[in-house]
């Protein structure tokens, strides 16, 4: 262990964040040097510890929750109308007809729930920007030390680095499920409603276009053909690789791997355990205890009680009673 | 005179038991013959007197054996229970009759009349242009082709009335549907009777049209030999995999089935794609679509109603539906490898399943160490 190594460069860490080559410790004012590895000391509410998500997030899940799973379940036995399960699904939604309509309202309802987080998301970053509080960081915007943090996880995962990298409130799987799910509903939205109204997109979208492209280039048969073709195919495929995406990556990386089963309660509180904080958004947890005291006072007697902190001042020297009564 | 009364009081009983006694019984044994008589009703000429028997028939040189029998109840309840035998029948002039060799004519004029109109009811128009359409038989047709188009019997089966709920019944398309035999006057009777009707309706769900057309289109070697085109070869297929297809075979009665967009409300009249005539040719397509799409354009009628089953007359298109089952395949068996190299990597870490007392990086069991405490 390179810990020896560490304690002795600790000074640095009075000037930054992090201390030593490997950045093992971490100062931060008030509190002393954290270990990286403290989420394995740390005591955690299952409920969770920490902000994460804002009451609006939550409800944009929610709404995304429902709305997608309604979806799924009145559009894929149309789908799969072949197998034998579908007549099933159906019936159990009150028929085909009934059917189609909750996957139409359905849709409205998930199309409005984007609209909602678009809001948020614009009107918080906007809110954030004016108060000079805005880091790209802290956002879901990708960036090289994704790469870096995801090739680093992975020799952790393999025993080649002692530790999991430091990461943001987003880290890199975060990121890549969180546009994965952007560009699914933006083509799912699209693909539907060009389904929805074929007849209206025939209207818009002439065969002129189809003329403007060189004579076979979309396989010989008109635009809005083609279009249609296309388009049944993307809304089919992108639903199916969704609903595969969610059922095994999804709710099995967030609610069943260890120290998350058998639920993480994040979506429906919006907070996040301390020692998965701790683990995976390192960085994200320096910004809780800046801005919650109660956190930095846990840490500090956390610290202090275990005796994680090797470069803590000494404690003050016990009173003694003689001395006591030297003085009265 | 103060005897009248009694005597009136007596007679009165007397009627009541007379009522009672042998009026209501008999009333009661009469049912069934009420019942059971509309066939004979129809039986003028008491055909049933040899074909009530079951087991009526005979064995023709081929060694085909023909069942002559009619079966009294099941026909007294068909839509021709009031059509006598000699209507459709008419060359049989005496009885016991020749053998038959004759086929019964649909366009034959029966002894009923229509409800408002005093000519005698025919099915001509339809059969004329059944007669017309791709399904009637054609000079230029082969041997085969003859063999194998239907005529009104092979769909036209008389089936027994099936109850389909009234809120699937479109009251208006059907009227129009009757005034393909029925003269158009007295439209309140005749919306009389077409109500009636419509609440024991007796055409097939859009599904039962699907499974009647497919009967034989679905036929592949039986299409192939009577040298049908590429596209009408799999149109089965094709139109199963369409949207109209898969919402039909889930039940729905909105969506188009084989005669939504194959006729028009004369049914009958289907015709190939290059007749003039047919609606699904390219002048009258748009008409055809715009039954239910009615915002139908040039460039709308262009989109596959026959969806091809492998994209494979469009490059671009099978090409994408390579790359997206790969990208399924891909995504999946990365994310979930990602996930089990992860949870590995962190359960040699020391991290446990269930976060209990506050942590889930608690130390191995310690009941051992606490015996030995």
């Amino acid at each position: 262990m390179p810990r020896s190594a560490e304690m002795t460069t600790g000074a640095a860490a009075h000037t930054g964040t992090q201390a030593g080559q490997d950045g093992y410790y971490t100062y931060v004012e008030g509190v002393g040097h954290i270990p990286r590895d403290i989420y394995k000391h740390v005591k955690s509410n299952p409920l969770g510890d920490l902000p994460r998500y804002s009451p609006h997030i939550v409800i944009q899940h929610l709404i995304l929750f429902i709305t997608f799973l309604l979806l799924a379940a009145t559009g894929l036995p149309i789908f799969f109308s072949d197998l034998f399960w579908a007549p099933y699904v159906i019936s159990f939604f009150g028929g085909i007809d009934l059917a189609r309509r909750i996957h139409r309202v359905s849709a409205i309802a998930m199309m409005l729930g984007a609209a909602y987080h678009v809001a948020t998301i614009l009107g918080g970053t906007l809110w954030k920007v004016l108060r000079h509080e805005f880091d790209y960081k802290r956002t879901q915007i990708p960036r090289m030390k994704d790469l870096q943090d995801f090739i680093h996880d992975l020799k952790y995962f393999m025993g080649l680095e002692p530790h999991r990298p430091k990461m943001e409130k987003f880290m890199y799987k975060q990121k890549l499920h969180y546009l994965a799910v952007l560009y699914g509903s933006f083509v799912l939205m699209a693909a539907g409603s060009v389904l929805l109204f074929p007849d209206v997109v025939a209207r818009l979208l002439p065969g002129t276009i189809g003329k403007i492209l060189p004579p076979g280039a979309i396989g010989g048969d008109s635009y809005s053909a083609f279009v249609q073709d296309l388009v049944r195919l993307m809304h089919a495929d992108e639903a199916v690789m969704a609903l595969i995406v969610l059922a095994f990556w999804h709710w099995v990386n967030v609610h069943f791997v260890p120290g998350r089963f058998p639920m993480q309660w994040s979506f429906l509180t919006g907070r996040i355990t301390r020692e998965h904080q701790i683990e995976e958004h390192f960085l994200e947890y320096l910004n809780n205890l800046k801005d919650i005291p109660e956190e930095r006072e846990y840490m500090k007697r956390l610290l202090k009680e275990k005796g994680l902190d090797p470069m803590a001042p000494p404690d003050p020297k016990p009173v003694q009673l003689s001395e006591l009564s030297r003085i009265h | 005179m103060p005897e009248r009364p009694h005597q009136a009081k007596h007679l009165q009983q007397q009627a009541c038991r007379l009522l009672l006694h042998i009026l209501l019984p008999v009333a009661v044994l009469c049912l069934p013959l009420v019942h059971f008589s509309r066939a004979e009703a129809a039986d003028a000429k008491n055909c049933l007197m040899c074909h009530k028997h079951r087991y009526m028939g005979r064995i023709d040189e081929n060694g085909k054996r023909w069942n002559y029998n009619v079966d009294e109840l099941h026909y007294s309840h068909s839509v021709h229970r009031a059509v006598g035998c000699d209507d459709c029948h008419p060359y049989i002039t005496k009885i016991p009759h020749d053998p038959v060799t004759q086929k019964v004519d649909c366009a034959t004029q029966c002894h009923i009349k229509p409800p408002f109109s005093q000519d005698k009811f025919s099915h001509e128009k339809i059969v004329g242009i059944f007669t017309g359409s791709a399904h009637g038989i054609h000079p230029e047709d082969s041997r085969l082709a003859r063999e194998a188009k239907p005529y009104c019997k092979f769909c036209h089966e008389n089936p027994p009335y099936s109850r389909i709920p009234e809120e699937n019944i479109s009251y208006e398309e059907t009227l129009r549907r009757c005034l393909n035999c029925h003269p158009q006057s007295g439209v309140v009777q005749a919306y009389r009777h077409i109500t009636h009707r419509l609440r024991k309706k007796t055409s097939r769900s859009s599904q039962e049209i699907v499974q009647l057309c497919a009967k034989c289109h679905q036929d592949v070697p039986a299409m192939e030999k009577l040298k049908v085109s590429a596209k009408a070869l799999e149109a089965v297929a094709t139109y199963n995999q369409s949207i109209h297809g898969k919402l039909v075979r889930l039940g729905s009665q909105k969506a188009a089935d084989c005669i939504s967009c194959h006729a028009s409300n004369a049914l009958h009249d289907i015709y190939k794609k290059d007749s003039p005539k047919a609606t699904i040719n390219r002048a009258n397509i748009q008409k055809t679509c715009r039954q239910c799409h009615t915002k139908t354009n040039n460039w709308f009628i262009e989109i596959a109603v026959h969806p091809s089953l492998e994209h494979k007359d469009n490059p671009i298109i099978h090409v994408m539906s390579i790359m997206l089952q790969m990208a399924i395949y891909g995504t999946v068996i990365s994310m979930v490898g990602l996930m089990l190299f992860e949870t590995f990597g962190r359960r040699r870490a020391g991290v446990r399943l269930l976060l209990v007392n506050g942590t889930s990086w608690r130390p191995k069991v310690t009941r051992k160490r606490k015996k030995d405490r």
